[in-house]
């Protein structure tokens, strides 16, 4: 007995046939067993047989286009067939295999929810809305109005839901499953990872001095957002990580690039940064406070950076120095 | 902390595209004496004119008056800054009340009194002498006065007005003159009755109702004599008008450091308010704003009436102090915090178009405790400059201290500086946050 699959573009299996007899041709022919309906493939392509040891045989029958392993270039007239490998005939992929061909063992069935990626995602999803409505909260300097909280909660939770259908899908579409699941957590840890740092900056600027990671927290919303995208890619298929992996670092390279420019431009436009100088209670400081001289050493310090840049900005164009 | 209720927008009296044409009418007679003073006029009293070089057509105008026999004539510097800034693009010319016309070159300026001399090809014409009693103060408030200029360019006119002595507040000298200037008559003289010049037709206020302003006659004589003196080169103009700004704010901080600051109470903390007397003060509070606050807000505000023109966009000179003291009603610390980010943003502001004018603002941000005295609050303080471009040696730079002794009170004390030397700056920034003092 003899089994021939024939394969899609991404290997799964289209159509399997059973032969009782010793040998198989195939091609887009009447005349054959399995009729492959590819302008590529010959009118009799292929013949499967068993060999002298009673190995299968695949055999080209003299086509044009010839017969190949897959991931191969080279033409081959005959091939060995082992059941894992396919083969290509035109556009066509197929496989062979032996009815005593080993199968996996069969897989414990899961239970059907896990409890700790349950428990998970309502975690990061009360992190993420809470982090959310406590910046609205903090910010809410006169009256409170409900629709303060409710505009920006179900707006997140729009966007993560529209982000995540979106994955389910292209994972339904190329993958045959669409894990709603797995995506709505990976993308709950971005979220909360974004709304995180926007946090973590502002104490950064305010109780240790240091504005730089909220002048940056534009590289830093790109990087989770690129980790994030990577994270879905691989729930949608394992196979190429690194190509996968490769996109997502030049997408990201490309973004961050971009609005660095944007922004450079910006800034020499209209010369300041946009990002506010925060202040938080004082209560929070991380920093001893420094003596006055000190400070104005460092104000002073300023002045060779002002002077540097209206050295690199030169006089205004039209003016006659 | 917007200072609400004081329009203290100058107009000055220049005449450009913009405003031209947009009068409706004005015909009235005229007395007299100013008969008398107006058909002596013709000779000696000139329309300057600002032409683009290239296309040869006026982009403004102003008007000037003769002052030497050799064809030195008066205007405000306004009237030429173009001319001064950018002689490659622009030139002037001039068109006497008797018709004659012809180009004219600029000589010198005076930027802190809005002056200028320029030469004209007249010899031995008649011109206007300076009065003796205005150049010593000693004109009595309530003398009429005759101004007189080429408004909205509808022709040569008198206007009949008062001298009202020196004006109050302000650091350069200004005559209060109440009579109705009107764009184009800037540069052109205010004479008394016998016809000599007490000050220099310069800007209105706006808002107010025949409130005009001159520059007294003796900088124009000073600027004569200056003029005269110097060889027949004329000086780089752009870099005179760079080296007068800088001199110019130079001495005015200094003068702001010398008076020194005073005491105001704003709820347990003392802030240093300046003692100099051409600061305008109001105070204002958010304790009647809708939506109801939930912190209250009590401002000082104190600006000084200097700015300056420059240029057409650049008008820059003002300094402020603001103090804000800011208690929470019913905030928790963190709402609190935001109160006090929004009223601490460094928000320095330009006189001009800033990529003209500036380069690029830097800050510096860090808790301070000022060690001299134990009634000091710690502070949070952002110090943010920019530099001007044209001008070496001038910057802006706002000053923001935030005591940090509370959690739910706070005073939020600004001291923004237009066109300082840094030394001046640093100087009198140690002085402001040195200060800032609370009760115990």
């Amino acid at each position: 007995m003899i089994w021939v699959e024939i394969l899609s573009r991404h290997r799964d299996i289209a159509s399997r046939h059973r032969f009782p007899g010793p040998e198989v041709s195939i091609g887009r022919g009447y005349d054959n067993d399995v009729i492959v309906d590819d302008p590529y493939v010959a009118a009799r392509h292929l013949r499967v047989f068993r060999d002298d040891a009673g190995r299968l045989v695949a055999e080209d029958l003299g086509s044009t286009n010839g017969t190949f392993l897959d991931g191969n270039k080279t033409r081959l007239p005959r091939i060995l067939l082992d059941g894992q490998q396919p083969i290509r005939i035109g556009q066509t992929f197929l496989r062979v295999r032996e009815p005593g061909h080993a199968v996996e063992p069969e897989r414990v069935a899961p239970q059907r929810w896990h409890i700790l990626p349950v428990v998970a995602a309502v975690l990061f999803g009360a992190a993420v809305l809470g982090l959310e409505a406590l910046t609205v909260w903090f910010g809410q300097v006169v009256e409170p109005r409900a629709l303060n909280y409710l505009t920006p909660l179900l707006s997140a939770c729009g966007a993560i839901l529209t982000w995540v259908g979106m994955w389910a899908l292209l994972s339904r579409i190329f993958a045959g499953r669409s894990h709603f699941f797995r995506h709505l957590l990976i993308a709950l840890s971005g979220a909360f990872a974004l709304s995180f740092y926007g946090e973590f900056a502002k104490y950064l600027a305010f109780a240790w001095t240091r504005p730089v990671a909220g002048t940056y927290e534009y590289v830093a919303i790109w990087i989770i957002v690129a980790a994030v995208c990577f994270f879905h890619l691989r729930e949608v298929g394992s196979t190429r990580l690194w190509l996968k992996g490769a996109l997502v670092a030049a997408l990201l390279v490309v973004a961050i690039s971009v609005q660095t420019l944007q922004r450079s431009q910006a800034l020499s436009d209209s010369g300041r940064q946009t990002t506010l100088h925060i202040l938080l209670p004082p209560s929070l400081r991380a920093v001893p406070y420094r003596s006055e001289a000190d400070f104005f050493g460092a104000v002073g310090d300023l002045k060779a950076t002002l002077d540097r840049d209206r050295a690199q900005t030169g006089p205004s164009p039209g003016q006659t120095p | 902390m917007s200072v609400a209720g004081i329009a203290r927008a100058l107009g000055l009296l220049l005449l450009t595209g913009a405003i031209a044409g947009t009068f409706t009418e004005a015909a009235k007679a005229q007395p007299s004496a100013a008969e008398a003073i107006y058909a002596s006029a013709p000779p000696r009293l000139l329309q300057i004119r600002t032409l683009v070089a290239d296309a040869g057509r006026q982009t403004s105008n102003g008007s000037g008056f003769l002052v030497s026999a050799d064809g030195l004539a008066i205007t405000n510097y306004h009237v030429v800054a173009q001319v001064a800034l950018e002689p490659k693009t622009y030139r002037l010319e001039y068109v006497a009340a008797d018709g004659s016309q012809g180009a004219a070159t600029l000589v010198d300026v005076d930027l802190p009194d809005d002056l200028a001399i320029i030469r004209i090809d007249k010899h031995d014409a008649p011109y206007f002498s300076f009065d003796e009693k205005a150049m010593g103060g000693e004109l009595p408030k309530g003398e009429r006065l005759y101004s007189m200029g080429n408004p909205l360019d509808l022709g040569f006119t008198i206007v009949e007005g008062t001298y009202n002595g020196l004006v109050e507040h302000s650091y350069n000298e200004r005559l209060h003159f109440t009579g109705a200037l009107n764009p184009g008559m800037s540069g052109g003289p205010a004479v008394t009755a016998d016809g000599r010049v007490v000050g220099i037709n310069v800007a209105t206020r706006r808002g107010g109702q025949l409130i005009s302003f001159l520059v007294p006659a003796r900088f124009a004589a000073t600027l004569l004599e200056r003029a005269r003196a110097q060889a027949a080169a004329a000086p780089d103009l752009h870099d005179a008008v760079g080296r007068q700004l800088t001199a110019w704010r130079s001495a005015l901080y200094k003068a702001l450091e010398k008076d020194g600051f005073r005491e105001t109470a704003l709820g347990p903390y003392r802030a240093p308010e300046t003692q100099a007397q051409w600061f305008n003060c109001w105070a204002s509070t958010n304790a009647g704003a809708t939506p109801a606050p939930r912190a209250s807000i009590n401002s000082t505000s104190c600006t000084s009436d200097t700015g300056l023109f420059v240029a057409a966009d650049l008008n820059t000179g003002t300094v402020q102090i603001t103090h804000s003291f800011a208690k929470t009603i019913d905030l928790n610390q963190f709402q609190f915090a935001t109160v006090l980010t929004q009223l601490s943003q460094p928000r320095l502001v330009g006189g001009g178009p800033f990529r003209k004018w500036y380069s690029r603002e830097r800050c510096q941000e860090d808790f301070v405790s000022i060690a001299t005295a134990p009634d000091h609050p710690p502070l949070r303080v952002i110090w943010c400059a920019q530099a001007y471009r044209e001008f070496e040696g001038l910057y802006d730079v706002a000053l923001i201290a935030v005591t940090q002794d509370h959690n739910d009170e706070a005073l939020v004390s600004r001291l923004s500086m237009q066109a300082v030397g840094y030394d001046d700056a640093m100087a009198l920034g140690r002085r402001f946050l040195e200060a800032v003092q609370v009760s115990k």
